[in-house]
């Protein structure tokens, strides 16, 4: 399998008359794009654009999803395979990608408890500041965003909104992308695991994502992974998007469609490839299995797929807080138990200073390598913005009543937790606690 | 500016007194340099001095009355020379030495106010005791390390002596003090996870960035055979305790545990028993106290002779957020209730 991704670089986003993408610039056209997307907005009204730069004074909330807009030229299947497509395998052929840009969707999904939103398991506001103490914690700080915001037709379900939005971002995706074609790339690169080097040790990555409802979601293929059993993905297909988010609930620990297209630990692992090893696959699995049999039953299957890939070191990442933690810890154990060595990388807690309680909130004696991805235990205050995208407050504690305080004001917060990506869950940030 | 001054600590072996024969000797001071005194200076080049060097046998000092003793003379001569900063050891891993320079480290800087640093392996007892407040450079295991840890222990004494920032373990040469704090690395966490891993796969040395808690593995006792002739006790965690919880059992991180009558009951009564246990839905237990402690079922087993008899008293505590030191002095008191009852299996049930 032979992936070529055709990286278009955008250094600016521009509102205009046409649309069109030239000499590294998006000249957007609101009302042409709005209009192709109509047919899809039935639970959705009033949506609307905002470009958000790098370096500006703002603020973006209600964060939902983040989209690498990209498009398939050749090969077989669309971009994200399984939406508005069958699910065609991906992952060969070439794709185009629109290099340092992002399609966001922002929305104040409904808290009330008859939707998804009941219990712990509610969209809780995911925060982005373009500046200041909190930009290192997300990706999205470094590249240009179209930010989406939507407000919702009364009295639908989770999953009527929830597609929408989706489906929204990944059509505008590709309408954006689609205007690259008869451009010339900055940049190639190929991507195929084909060759092995006898010599090199094999290694594979498991990604673990979440699962628990609507809300809190991932989608192979175009369908929810509820029920899924540890299964092999060659890494092309999540190059060419075939995990897609739909996971609102913890800010900091969701994981982004752009950041499973762009996966680091991923694209770290091809960057060895036949140098220092052999990238055998990515094994991805579901986290969050509701009891301890599932959870036994998921790690061994990653391990057995493991040793049928005759892997000699595995890297565990997931998605999501303390479950899944579980589902993670035990993969290791399996591994390490059967000889395949392993290495990890997760949030830590430790209080403000990093002596209280425990660092992690599972962890077993054979996980000895484990990278950290900083502490959610950490207080940050957040300065005034000039500009909030997304709504003129923030929708905070639904727990303990709700907290609604204006989205421009600064504000401090002891945990982490809102602010987005802030986990470090595939890697992508430099963020970690240093040791003293 | 004059030089920085440096005061000095060594047990009596690297004092040149004697080796064991010599360790009960008391407190010496010294105006010369004296064994890492000597190699340590020249690292500073001429910024910095050890103007004494004191100096005691490591029985002596680990005697907890012998070491207040020789506490308000350490004060006068520190007091007296003012020194920037004080050192001790390396003590690698001597376990009487290495709590000598740490908890001598520890008063002078909490006491006295001086920078301190020592330096030992990180097995060292001393180091689960005193790290958490005090710089502890990381030494091998022998003094076969001495020439490897010297320049980072006169580097690390120096910038202290300077009342220069800090930087993290990793980069100073200390063992973590387990403080951490949300930091930038200049590598990605994805390259991070990717490079731990090659090392771990080409066999070279490689550190967690988030530290091993050191589990403790408890190995299992052996089977127990003659079931038939034990004598079989319950015990459990979930917090059942007679109504009203008279002994006022904490809900919640417990440091103490409870001991109930059975002796002449064959079922626990719902209306006399309750669960306090602040970490679980309780319902069913409250309905049922049996199905917590199962003394009807094992009542059942006594009268079929399956078992000798039922201890006549059940254990109970809560087993939420109990730290592990407070568990295992729980059960260890446990323990010794049982071991002097005769107890031959004990029968745990947690929630």
């Amino acid at each position: 399998m032979k992936l070529k991704r055709q990286y278009f670089d955008v250094k600016d986003v521009v509102w205009d008359s046409k649309l069109e993408y030239k000499d590294e610039v998006l000249y957007l056209n609101k009302e042409e794009i709005l209009k192709k997307i109509r047919p899809l907005m039935k639970n959705v009204t009033n949506v609307d654009l905002e470009i958000v730069k790098p370096g500006e004074d703002a603020r973006i909330i209600h964060v939902l999803d983040t989209i690498q807009p990209m498009v398939k030229i050749e090969g077989s299947g669309k971009q994200y395979s399984g939406f508005f497509s069958h699910p065609k395998t991906i992952g060969e052929g070439i794709t185009n990608v629109l290099r340092g840009f992002s399609i966001m969707e922002s929305a104040p999904l409904p808290w009330d408890d008859g939707s998804a939103s009941s219990g712990l398991l509610y969209p809780r506001d995911a925060i982005i500041d373009m500046t200041g103490p909190i930009k290192g914690f997300t990706p999205f700080s470094e590249t240009i965003n179209l930010v989406i915001t939507y407000e919702l037709v009364d009295g639908k379900s989770s999953e009527e909104y929830d597609n929408d939005i989706r489906l929204c971002g990944l059509k505008i995706s590709e309408i954006l992308a689609k205007l690259t074609v008869k451009n010339t790339p900055n940049e190639e690169e190929t991507f195929s695991i084909d060759e092995i080097n006898p010599d090199l040790p094999n290694v594979v990555l498991v990604w673990q994502c979440q699962n628990q409802g609507v809300y809190s979601n991932t989608y192979l293929y175009g369908h929810s992974i509820d029920n899924l059993v540890p299964t092999l993905l060659h890494p092309n297909e999540m190059l060419d998007g075939c995990i897609v988010s739909g996971n609102y609930v913890w800010p900091a620990f969701k994981v982004p469609t752009y950041l499973h297209v762009n996966h680091p630990i991923l694209l770290e692992l091809y960057k060895q490839h036949g140098k220092t090893i052999n990238f055998k696959g990515v094994i991805f699995s579901r986290s969050h299995n509701p009891t301890n049999w599932h959870k036994e039953r998921s790690a061994n299957f990653c391990v057995k797929i493991s040793k049928y890939l005759d892997a000699d070191g595995l890297i565990m990442a997931w998605e999501g807080g303390g479950n899944a933690a579980v589902d993670g810890m035990l993969t290791i154990q399996q591994a390490e138990n059967i000889g395949i060595k392993t290495s990890t990388i997760t949030f830590e807690f430790g209080g403000k200073d990093g002596t209280e309680g425990v660092l992690l909130v599972d962890d077993v004696a054979e996980a000895d390598a484990v990278i950290s991805g900083g502490s959610i235990e950490k207080t940050y205050e957040l300065p005034n913005v000039k500009r909030v995208i997304g709504g003129k407050y923030l929708r905070l504690n639904k727990e303990s009543g709700g907290y609604f305080p204006p989205s421009n004001k600064s504000i401090t917060f002891d945990t982490t937790t809102q602010f987005y990506c802030s986990g470090n869950q595939s890697g992508h940030s430099k963020l970690f606690g240093e040791s003293y | 500016m004059g030089k920085l001054k440096a005061v000095y600590y060594i047990n009596q072996f690297y004092a040149g007194i004697g080796g064991e024969e010599k360790a009960d000797i008391g407190l010496m001071t010294f105006d010369e340099k004296k064994g890492p005194a000597i190699g340590i200076e020249r690292f500073w080049q001429g910024e910095m001095e050890i103007v004494k060097v004191i100096s005691c046998g490591d029985n002596f000092i680990n005697n907890e009355d012998k070491f207040k003793s020789i506490l308000p003379k350490i004060k006068k001569i520190l007091k007296k020379v003012n020194p920037d900063v004080f050192i001790a050891g390396p003590a690698f891993n001597a376990g009487r030495y290495g709590v000598a320079c740490a908890k001598l480290c520890d008063y002078v800087k909490r006491e006295l106010g001086i920078e301190s640093v020592t330096s030992m392996y990180y097995e060292n007892p001393a180091v689960k005791m005193y790290v958490k407040n005090n710089y502890i450079v990381e030494s091998a295991e022998t003094s076969r390390g001495m020439k490897k840890v010297l320049p980072i222990l006169s580097n690390l004494s120096l910038k202290l002596a300077k009342k220069e920032n800090i930087g993290p373990a990793r980069l100073e040469g200390y063992l973590p003090t387990g403080y951490r704090y949300n930091e930038y690395h200049d590598k990605t966490g994805a390259k991070r996870t990717v490079e731990i891993l090659l090392k771990k796969l080409n066999n070279e040395n490689y550190k967690t960035e988030v530290p091993l808690r050191g589990l403790e593995k408890v190995s299992p006792s052996k089977p127990f055979k003659d079931i038939e002739n034990a004598k079989v006790a319950l015990i459990t965690t979930g917090g059942l305790v007679p109504k009203g919880n008279p002994d006022k059992l904490k809900q919640a991180f417990s440091v103490t545990y409870g001991k109930y009558n059975i002796g002449n009951l064959d079922s626990i009564k719902k209306d006399e028993y309750e669960s306090i246990h602040g970490g679980y839905d309780t319902t069913i237990v409250n309905q049922d106290p049996n199905r917590l402690v199962p003394l009807d079922e094992l009542r059942n087993l006594e009268k079929e002779g399956k078992i000798r008899e039922i201890h006549g008293k059940f254990f109970t505590t809560c087993g939420i957020g109990t730290n592990v030191e407070n568990s295992k002095q729980i059960g260890r008191k446990i323990v010794k209730d049982l071991e002097k009852e005769n107890v031959d299996i004990a029968i745990l049930t947690s929630t």
